[in-house]
Formats: C-alpha cells, structure tokens, sequence
C-alpha cells in the first residue's frame, strides 16, 4: 500500500494563524497525509484519530523526539503508557475525585470567580484575558494542586514557560532557560510544602501524592505537578474566552441559553469549535496502516481533534458557532487512557458556575469589535484578548 | 456468543453478540452504538457510558460500586437506581439477553 502523500507547502506561520483551511482540504483530499512543516503525519477525520487514541497497544504515547522531555526535566505521565502512566495518572486522581469537586474545589472556584469579577471595572472597556480568564484559572489551578502561595502570575509566567519549552522544535536557548528559571522556583515551592501537607494532609494533589500508602517517586510526583501547571491553565482561560466570543457574536443563541439555562452546552460547543489542545501526537509500534495508507512501526502521527472537531461526517457547518447543537460529539478532551483529567473541573468551573454567573452579573456585557480578536495557535489555540464593556 | 441489547432515547433497539469478558461499553462501542461515547475508554474516570439496566436485569447486574456511584454524579442525563457505567459491567454467561437502555445524551 503506499505511503502517506505529503503536503510540503503549508508553513508553520499560517498553521499558527488559522490551521482550519488546511484541515479542511486534508479531511476531503488527505485524511492521512504527512505535513512537512511539522514533520508528523497529520490525521484529520474524526473516526481516525479517535480509533488511535482508543488503542494505545498500537499507538504509544512515547514520543522520543521531542522537546518535551527537556523542558520538563522529567519523562512524564503524558508521554507513557500501560501500567506506568496508569500509576502516576492514579496516584493523582483521588484531587480529581466527583466529591471533592462537590465538596472543594467547586465552593473555592465559586468564591474567586466572584472575587476576580468583582474586581472588574464597569462601563470601559476591559480586556478579559489578562483580568479574568488567566489569573482566576492560574488561581484556582494552584489552590488545587497544593501550591496556593504562588501568585496568578508566578503560575501563568510558569505554564507559559512549560509549554514554551515543550513545543521548542527548534530547540533554541532561550525557552529552555526561562524553563529552567521555572523549575527553580516550582521546586523551591514544593519542597517547602512537604513538610507543611505530612503534618496536614488536605486533598490537594500534591498532599494526596505525598501522602499516598504507597506514594510514587518524588520525581514523578513533582512532574504531575507540571504537567498540571503546564495543562491546567491555557485551557480553561481559552475555554472562557472562546464561548465568550461565541455567545457575544451570536446573541440569538445567548438569548436562548440564557432561557433554557444550558450553559453546559454553550462550554461544550466552544471547546468543539475552537478546542484549545489542537493536536496530540501517538507513535506506531507497529506496522500499521490507516485509510488503506502504510504506516510503519515508528511512525509519529498527529491526530488533530481540531479538525476532527469540524469534521463533516459528524458536524453541519462546524466552521460555525453553534451552542444550540443537538449533538456535540468532540474529541476536545482526548479519549482513552490519557482522557483528560481535568475535564470534570472545567466542564463545573465554566459551564455551572463562571458562564451563569458573568451573564447574571454583566447581563448587558458587550464585545467592544470582534474584529480586533486574534485568535492564535496550532498546538494551544485561543484568543490572544477579549475586549468588552461590562454593563 | 451472550446477546446484548441496546434501546436509545427514541426507542430504537439494537441487539448485538457480545464477547465474554468485554465490558457492556466494549460491546457497544465494537458495534457502532451511537448513545455510548466512552471518552476514557473504561478507565472510570468519565460518566459517558452511563446506561440504564432493564429492572429485569437489574438484581443480576448489580449496583454501582463506590467510585463509579461517585463519577456517576458527572453523567448528564438523570441517574436512576438501575443507573451503571457500562464500562463496569462484564459481559458473561449469565448475563445473556440482557437489555440495557441509553440516556438521550452522554456530555
């Protein structure tokens, strides 16, 4: 059978503008094809990249050659499979567990959203990346990893610096050393907090860890720690500003949400149409094929929920905005083994708690020009501001 | 083969042979069944396999252990006594002709 075809005139500037024309045309001409700016063959059909998730015998998570493993000075849970990750995965999960969301975590975000809103000017415009969505994710995210002396901006300046130095392709200096300068000060932090969560075990990630019977390394327990930090915030700031963005533009779908009270819908579609992890990557480990495609032991594709996201086969106009949806089957928060682990939290932080409560508080709020949004990104994607006038 | 049966919120009914050992959502999922999405692929950390055991079915099948009671409280469609994440119950011998019905949405 033969090879995937190769797609070698797409730059890595235009996929980080906007990647869904290119998406578009691989899902009707090449839905298995290797893209050269990326150097990964990319899968765009919503069956094929939820078929290689589901089966991780066929498709590891390990992808050597990455940038990842240095930016993080650790092999990490994200990048292993089988018993390995489901161990570490694990020795975190219990943070995550449905009654501490209830009980915790759910009552604490709660009580910042109203803060951070509360600290919002009214009638000026305001950007909202900067004053709500990174610093109140940034926040919650460090109550619930055990880390709540560390700032909104020490938390965003080390995600930002995490995720920096994973998608360094190019390997250069700089992203590596402020990385470094990250690890620092994250480690500095931790180590201090041991001794604080063995006297006073709480259900914060890094107390539930340490505190295990049978606690994994402190290594690991300081790289899930990261990958969170790394993981945890982007998203769920993204998530905010894209139904944001969603329901202002579309103020006949806001008027109905507002009616029915299905903000969960609303959430879900923003996450569908713009899904703030674009990408993940899995390697053959074994011969293998796709579409009728060879695809040989070692092969690293890239299953692209974006597109997947947007797929025809299961979306009408997923190019569009729509919270309205009778059916909303995306793949925003991965499936199999590496399923997203915050995707209870977000799902309660934004679609029960933050969107009911700024259309309660702000019922007027506007979006100042929608044209002056700049959305960004191939890995990560959201928009870069939100300006609007809170009333 | 045991013979399990799926009925969707409109009603329709899909009866397919299930392999011995699979969970009730490996079965669906090898057979197409649109109303189980199974985001974690039987990891029990999602709710979006949750099905409804048929009260025929239910003493046999069981209720919800602890933890899974506990994701149940993520499914998005009402959870009922006879509510299971399908992913936790094992297709065996006995447990042939069981029905199982789908809540309208699974997210």
């Amino acid at each position: 059978m033969p090879l995937a075809p190769v797609e070698d005139k797409v730059t890595i500037t235009e996929l980080v503008e906007n990647p869904y024309p290119l998406y578009r045309r691989l899902r009707s001409e090449a839905p298995v094809c290797a893209v050269k700016a990326v150097g990964r063959v990319m899968l765009t059909k919503a069956s094929d990249t939820r078929a290689v998730k589901d089966d991780p015998d066929t498709w590891s998570s390990d992808d050597p050659n990455t940038p990842m493993k240095r930016a993080f000075q650790a092999h990490t849970l994200m990048r292993k499979d089988g018993e390995e990750h489901k161990a570490e995965r694990g020795a975190m999960m219990p943070t995550f567990s449905p009654r501490n969301l209830k009980t915790l975590w759910g009552p604490a975000y709660e009580t910042f959203a109203g803060r951070y809103l509360d600290r919002l000017p009214r009638d000026e415009v305001v950007d909202l990346f900067p004053t709500l969505a990174g610093p109140l994710a940034a926040r919650i995210l460090a109550e619930i990893l055990g880390l709540p002396e560390a700032s909104d901006d020490d938390m965003q300046f080390w995600s930002q610096a995490l995720i920096d130095g994973a998608g360094n392709f190019g390997w250069q200096d700089e992203p590596f050393e402020r990385v470094d300068r990250a690890h620092m000060a994250m480690n500095a932090l931790l180590e201090k907090n041991v001794d604080r969560y063995r006297a006073e075990p709480d259900q914060t990630a890094l107390s539930v860890m340490i505190n295990a019977d049978d606690p994994i390394a402190w290594s690991q327990i300081v790289a899930n720690i990261k990958i969170a930090i790394g993981g945890g915030i982007n998203e769920p700031r993204d998530a905010l500003l894209t139904v944001l963005y969603g329901l202002l533009t579309n103020p006949d779908q806001l008027d109905e949400v507002k009616r029915s009270g299905n903000w969960g819908a609303a959430f879900e579609e923003a996450v569908r149409w713009v899904a703030p992890i674009q990408v993940s990557a899995r390697r053959a480990t074994r011969d293998t094929e796709i579409r009728g495609i060879d695809l040989p032991k070692d092969t690293v594709v890239m299953t692209i929920q974006a597109s997947a996201n947007h797929d025809e086969d299961l979306f009408e106009d997923g190019h569009l905005f729509n919270a309205l949806r009778a059916k909303n089957p995306h793949q925003s928060f991965g499936s199999g083994p590496h399923h997203c682990m915050g995707a209870h939290l977000a799902r309660m932080m934004l679609g029960k708690i933050m969107l009911p409560m700024i259309f309660d508080r702000f019922p007027n709020m506007e979006l100042v020009d929608p044209s002056s949004v700049v959305w960004r990104g191939f890995g990560f994607r959201g928009p870069l501001n939100l300006p609007v006038r809170l009333n | 083969m045991p013979k399990v049966t799926f009925i969707d919120a409109d009603g329709t009914e899909t009866t397919v042979a299930a392999k011995i050992g699979d969970s009730v959502m490996q079965t669906a999922m090898a057979h197409g069944i649109d109303g189980i999405t199974a985001e974690c692929g039987g990891a029990m950390a999602c709710a979006t396999c949750h099905a409804y055991v048929a009260d025929d079915w239910a003493d046999k099948v069981g209720p919800a252990g602890e933890t899974e009671a506990d994701m149940l409280d993520f499914a998005a469609c009402e959870v009922k006594p006879t509510s299971r994440l399908s992913c936790q119950i094992v297709v065996a011998e006995n447990l042939d002709g069981l029905i199982v019905y789908l809540p309208e949405h699974q997210v």
